[in-house]
């Protein structure tokens, strides 16, 4: 008898103590995120999908050249001065976001966006195309250079600086530019237009 | 029923009609009422339960549909419900797999015409009330026999012979866990036994400490006569797929899902009637200013709270331990108590 009426008082204690645990989560705010109105903030150097200025960019090809998994696809058109840029494609379904592409860039005109839900349909829809019609690369300028190099006269000959024989040189400063740019500029930056589904570039 | 009745009659439009066919419009009325209340309530709960699942969780439940917390969900769940393709299976049982959600969904809705939700909402004042809604609700039984039978799939008939092992076993706990209410009214009618609990709160019959056991036992049996968790062996879903209703689709499931609803307030609107004071809310004062229905349903709804609850709160019985408990503790249970609550009422 004693033993019943103790077993009835345990089940009815613990039932008890585990329904003041489920209340006291019922009153509790959720932990929930709702997402697409909702969104983390992202730490600053966070690798999402890769953004090109393409106004900027000098198909020097060190991207494609940098780039682990090939994925970067650059076609030209033409000689001499009327070399024109057709083809600036990147196909995310190779790419690794190992950021090797942004760090070899002489301009800063790729870098990693903090962009990352870009759900698509089909997987040649995840090649993007970044130029419509063919453009001419971007000239660098001649005389804006000195003025960074400045400060850091004697570590290193400002003269070479802009080539793009010496993406090392550039590196320092430029990594440091490129999130920051892209953090300030919150506008996710969507390649221009959606591109379209193009077979046979894989 | 006869508040409408009245009400025809006041209106004087039915002046002349022989008074069986006003009554039967009456009777329609009342019935059409209580099913849409029934499927506004269903559509509530069906939301309720899966907000209050979600904030047991610590997460919100549906949030999109209707803008504001998801508050047109449940239409939107009735429309792809009925949107459904209504597959049958080749090889089922047609005629009685066919009838049983309708023979479900009657069996939780019957006993919804005796109870009282307030002094003159009542669909028909039976003398024998309780013994009619009891009787009513056991009818579901026999719909999920039908359902696991005629679906002639091994995991539907497993979960129709457990539920009828269940229902049928809790059905006996369950009528005799309200007898000593009945004894100390002396009546089974409902309207009855709530006047007896009027007035001031400690009138309700749950301070009084047998009816307090009593209406434990009650609480525990009904739970199991609507197999909610920790007692829903019939379709639980992690070793039965879904039990009896496995196989249907649909506005077919969704009847499934109303009656089972429909009968989790129709259980809670019992204990309220019997133990916890009806349509009174305990303070004189309260009583004239709120309508009695609304208390009544107030408190039948804090009851089916607590079953969501303690659905989140405890995991499933085996299928012994359930039997175990019916027969080895409930009944001898209320048998005892009904022996003591006689006997007191013999000596004092």
């Amino acid at each position: 008898m004693v033993k019943v009426a103790n077993d009835i008082q345990k089940t009815l204690g613990s039932i008890a103590k585990g329904m003041g645990i489920t209340i006291k989560y019922f009153f509790r705010k959720p932990v929930t995120q709702q997402f697409p109105n909702e969104r983390w903030v992202l730490p600053e150097r966070f690798r999402g999908f890769v953004h090109n200025d393409i106004s900027r960019c000098t198909s020097c090809m060190l991207c494609a050249k940098a780039c682990p998994v090939d994925c970067i696809y650059i076609e030209m058109e033409g000689k001499g001065k009327d070399r024109m840029m057709s083809r600036y494609a990147i196909d995310y379904n190779k790419c690794i976001w190992c950021s090797l592409c942004t760090e070899s860039c002489p301009t800063n005109c790729i870098t990693m966006s903090h962009d990352y839900d870009h759900a698509v349909y089909t997987r040649s829809r995840l090649v993007y195309e970044y130029v419509t019609e063919p453009v001419a690369p971007y000239k660098v300028p001649k005389t804006p250079k000195p003025a960074p190099a400045k400060p850091k006269a004697e570590q290193k000959p400002p003269a070479e600086s802009a080539t793009p024989g010496k993406p090392s040189a550039e590196d320092g400063p430029s990594k440091e530019a490129g999130p920051k740019d892209t953090a300030a500029g919150s506008e996710p930056p969507k390649p221009d237009d959606p591109p379209a589904p193009e077979e046979g570039n894989a | 029923m006869e508040l409408f009745y009245r009400l025809f009659e006041g209106m004087g439009i039915f002046a002349g009609w022989p008074t069986p066919l006003v009554q039967g419009l009456a009777m329609l009325t009342i019935a059409i009422v209580l099913v849409l209340g029934v499927a506004v309530a269903v559509l509530i709960f069906s939301l309720g339960e899966r907000k209050v699942a979600g904030f047991m969780q610590s997460r919100y439940g549906p949030m999109y549909v209707g803008r504001w917390h998801g508050i047109l969900q449940p239409i939107a769940d009735g429309i792809k419900f009925l949107l459904k393709e209504d597959i049958a299976p080749a090889a089922a049982d047609k005629p009685l797999w066919r009838a049983a959600p309708i023979v479900v969904f009657t069996g939780a809705f019957l006993a919804y015409a005796v109870l009282p939700f307030g002094p003159s909402f009542v669909g028909a004042k039976l003398d024998l009330g309780l013994f009619y809604a009891f009787a009513a609700s056991s009818l579901v039984v026999i719909g999920i026999i039908m359902a696991g039978w005629g679906s002639n799939n091994k995991w539907s008939l497993y979960g129709a012979m457990r539920g009828a092992a269940q229902v049928v076993s809790y059905e006996i706990p369950l009528t005799l866990s309200v007898i000593p209410v009945i004894m100390a009214v002396g009546s089974l009618n409902m309207g009855v036994i709530t006047r007896a609990q009027g007035g001031w709160i400690y009138h309700w019959h749950i301070f009084n400490p047998i009816f307090l056991v009593a209406f434990l036992l009650y609480f525990i049996a009904s739970l199991a006569e609507i197999s909610r968790i920790p007692f829903d062996l019939p379709e639980s879903e992690s070793e039965l797929v879904a039990g009896y209703h496995t196989e249907y689709t649909g506005m077919k499931f969704a009847f499934f899902m109303l009656g089972e609803y429909a009968e989790m307030f129709a259980v809670a609107a019992i204990a309220v009637t019997v133990f916890l004071g009806g349509w009174y809310s305990g303070i004189p004062v309260i009583d004239r200013v709120i309508p009695a229905p609304l208390i009544f349903v107030g408190k039948s709804v804090v009851l089916v709270f607590v079953h969501m609850w303690l659905r989140w709160t405890l995991p499933r019985y085996r299928v012994d331990q359930l039997m175990s408990l019916c027969w080895k503790v409930l009944l001898p249970a209320t048998l005892v108590l009904m022996l003591l609550y006689g006997l007191i009422k013999v000596v004092f």
